[in-house]
């Protein structure tokens, strides 16, 4: 019953850190997708939101530093994700949310995969940033 | 949810009612009343809005909107969160009692009366905020704003009033609305048991026809914690690619999305979800079934109180005094009829940045020395008698000359800066460099001669060329006024600390001219921006001269390079601007903001084949005109969007 509780104190508790300080469907264009495959060139590992750069095309082919915003340290614990998860160099696939300003090389994260391992992120309860 | 800020007013006026005329008709007898005690930890009930959801793109309902507001609105990107100098800001004031985490508000007693002196406010994403219970008037204009901004508070009746001024620019609620930083917020608390009602009235003469009335209930909770939010900003910019500066926003009409929301929510009229005084109130449902069309429509009027443009100007009174604003470490800030100039004091000398107008010279001056007796001769208190005192010379306490003896005079002022060849920072040159002294003594004969031994007067080559050629309106600058150190490169360093620090002179290039400066005294942490800056007006960017707008905004972004928040996005590096209050990064960040916005907004027009008096007509500033323009005087907006079309048709 004890670890009951607690579980649900967690989760509120997580749910209250992540509750964006902006404004997510404001920021990021919910009704499409994109997808990146390249190499993550930094994991910032922080609050309120994380975030993960990564070296990717854009539609237009040409690489771009892409930054893409990730759940706050609390609900990345909690879903098993440390800060040291992710290395840089590593070659990964995220899909997620593009910014609704033209020209931004910004996403909201909806999955994260590292094929190199299996390791994913995205798609499980609580694996999600809202 | 209910999202009318009709009802919110409905509650007000019905609170007012009944708090503030409680005797009314009953003809109860008057008694003193004991304010209730409203401190303790606080949950938010979400009863009035869901405030768990994410607001929609476009969703106005319940704001009285001006078109500027509305404009201001479309045209912000909520990407502007990932820039580094909004990545740690706190919620915006208006937002704060609807944002989540919950409410803690603790009072601090006056230790003879027992009274509470002051009252603090906190949330899971604020700093604290202290509401002074004591009278203290508020400050004046030209101080600086912050991001909780300075509130007094009175009873009522069993009601407090608070009254917040001095606010930044923010946001009424995430997704879009906008608050200028010139509105004033009004709350009344009220405590029944145990709900905390609280309605918050925001007067906004920039983006609003009318105050935003919203009223927010609170329980009280002794089990609850009020969380605090971390916040580990970086300098990356959030918003991908690799430019720091970048400054996300929509084009007019680049907005699309902004009915998306419609779709689901069909049951709110289009027309009052874009906001608007004849929206807000409950005679809009009679425009539903056509029988009163809204242009029409007769609503209550509600006007702010006193003039937005003379709040505006008394940032920088044109009084003919100087005042004086104590900034950090060695630096002051005197405001001296429309001119702000930046003095260093200490126990080296003074240093000026800029002499103000011809006209300031002797009140400036006069004021200055006032400033170096007080800082630097102020009569010391007498700790320790006898001839073993620290720094006793023989047989007397040194204090004893502090009695029988005046002070010796501070040393004189040393150096002038001048940030540009406007008349308005190089007026008092001549006068107050005679008054100074700089040592240039011993083998250097007649060159040393030449110069005398009036203070240095530092500026950029070009400032110097400009003062010493006769223009078509302006003549040569008298000798005795023209720089004596003049620099051609990105930066000048003074040779060696003055007063305990470095001073350096940074150059702007094609900024409102081709010679302008701004100076960092990098101990105290302090920036004289000089004209590239001003919270009263766009930037004057004389393209005869050799400005850009290009210029301005690089010069800005410079700046913001080298400054440094000293806790959530506010404070630490203070800016001092040309004209106006002082100012921090974030107040930098939105004038910046603002001058990008605008300068692709005229670039869209240009791509257009859009010609300059097409583009005045098309209103690029609209949204920023009622607090930074002007029809008339000395520099109009048509001027300044002139001189941004010029800038980039010949500067590209």
């Amino acid at each position: 019953m004890r670890s009951v509780f607690l579980s649900v104190a967690a989760v509120l508790l997580a749910g209250a850190a992540l509750s964006a300080h902006h404004s997510y469907a404001a920021t990021y264009d919910t009704s499409r997708e994109v997808k990146l495959e390249g190499k993550l060139m930094q994991f910032v590992y922080r609050n309120p939101h994380s975030f993960v750069q990564v070296q990717a095309p854009d539609e237009n082919g040409v690489m771009q530093r892409w930054s893409v915003e990730w759940a706050g340290t609390a609900q990345l614990e909690n879903a098993g994700v440390k800060r040291d998860a992710l290395k840089v160099g590593d070659e990964v696939v995220i899909v997620g949310r593009p910014s609704r300003v033209t020209g931004e090389y910004r996403a909201l994260m909806v999955s994260l995969k590292r094929p190199s391992d299996g390791f994913t992120w995205g798609g499980r309860t609580g694996e999600v940033v809202d | 949810m209910q999202r009318l800020g009709s009802i919110g007013a409905a509650i007000f006026w019905l609170t007012l009612s009944v708090v503030v005329w409680p005797a009314g008709a009953g003809a109860q007898p008057a008694r003193p009343q004991t304010p209730p005690d409203i401190s303790g930890e606080w949950r938010l009930e979400n009863h009035e809005e869901d405030t768990t959801a994410q607001p929609p793109l476009g969703d106005y309902l319940g704001i009285p909107f001006n078109d500027a507001g509305r404009m201001r609105a479309d045209t912000s990107a909520e990407s502007i969160w990932g820039t580094p100098e909004y990545q740690c800001r706190p919620h915006s004031t208006p937002h704060q009692w609807r944002g989540l985490g919950g409410a803690r508000i603790l009072k601090e007693q006056d230790p003879l009366t027992r009274s509470v002196a002051t009252y603090h406010f906190q949330f899971m994403r604020s700093l604290d905020r202290p509401v002074f219970m004591d009278n203290r008037p508020h400050p004046p204009a030209w101080a600086p704003h912050t991001w909780t901004g300075f509130s007094t508070g009175e009873w009522i009746g069993n009601t407090l009033k608070i009254t917040t001024t001095h606010l930044k620019d923010g946001y009424l609620k995430r997704g879009g609305p906008q608050t200028s930083d010139m509105y004033v917020m009004t709350e009344y608390i009220t405590r029944h048991d145990d709900i905390l009602t609280i309605v918050t009235v925001v007067d906004d003469p920039i983006y609003q026809d009318q105050p935003y009335v919203e009223s927010t209930t609170y329980m009280i909770d002794l089990s609850s914690v009020v969380a605090m939010e971390t916040c580990n900003a970086s300098s990356f910019a959030e918003n991908g690619g690799t430019d720091r500066h970048h400054v996300p926003h929509f084009l007019p009409g680049q907005n699309t999305a902004l009915k998306d929301w419609l779709k689901t929510d069909n049951w709110v009229p289009e027309e009052a979800a874009r906001g608007g005084v004849k929206t807000v109130f409950p005679e809009y449902r009679s425009t539903l079934n056509g029988s009163v069309s809204v242009a029409n429509l007769v609503v209550p009027q509600s006007k702010s109180v006193g003039s937005v443009r003379e709040r505006i100007a008394a940032q920088s009174p044109r009084d003919g005094e100087v005042h004086l604003l104590p900034v950090q470490g060695n630096v002051f800030m005197l405001v001296a009829d429309g001119n702000n100039v930046t003095a260093s004091v200490g126990a080296e000398g003074v240093l000026m940045v800029n002499t103000g107008s011809a006209k300031m010279t002797d009140k400036l001056l006069a004021a200055v020395n006032q400033l170096a007796n007080s800082v630097l001769s102020a009569p010391a208190t007498n700790k320790c008698a006898g001839a073993v005192c620290p720094g006793s010379w023989g047989w007397a306490s040194p204090y004893i000359n502090n009695v029988i003896s005046s002070p010796a005079p501070p040393r004189p002022l040393r150096y002038i800066i001048n940030t540009s060849a406007d008349p308005d920072n190089i007026g008092g040159n001549e006068k107050a460099a005679t008054s100074g002294f700089f040592p240039r003594g011993g083998g250097f004969g007649s060159a040393v001669e030449s110069v005398g031994q009036k203070a240095s007067i530092i500026a950029h080559e070009n400032v110097l060329n400009r003062m010493s050629t006769a223009a078509a309106k302006e003549p040569a600058a008298p000798a005795a006024a023209l720089p004596t150190d003049t620099y051609y490169d990105e930066f000048h360093k003074l040779p060696e600390f003055f007063n305990g620090e470095a001073v350096i002179v940074y150059h702007a290039p094609d900024a409102n001219t081709d010679g302008d400066s701004f100076v960092y005294f990098r101990h105290s942490e302090v920036i004289s921006a000089g004209n590239v800056f001003s919270t009263v007006s766009y930037p004057v960017i004389d393209i005869q001269k050799g400005g850009s707008i290009q210029g301005v905004i690089a010069a800005l972004n410079h700046i913001l390079d080298l400054a440094v928040a000293e806790y959530r996005g506010q404070g630490g590096t203070w800016v001092i601007p040309g004209r106006g209050r002082l100012s921090d990064t974030a107040d930098v960040a939105s004038y910046r903001n603002m001058l990008t916005m605008i300068r692709d907004r005229v670039q869209d027009l240009i791509r257009q084949g859009k010609t300059v008096e097409q583009v005045k007509a098309a209103k690029p500033t609209m949204d920023f005109d009622g607090r930074f323009g002007a029809t008339t005087g000395p520099w109009t907006t048509d001027m300044f969007v002139e001189a941004v079309y010029k800038s980039l048709k010949e500067k590209k």
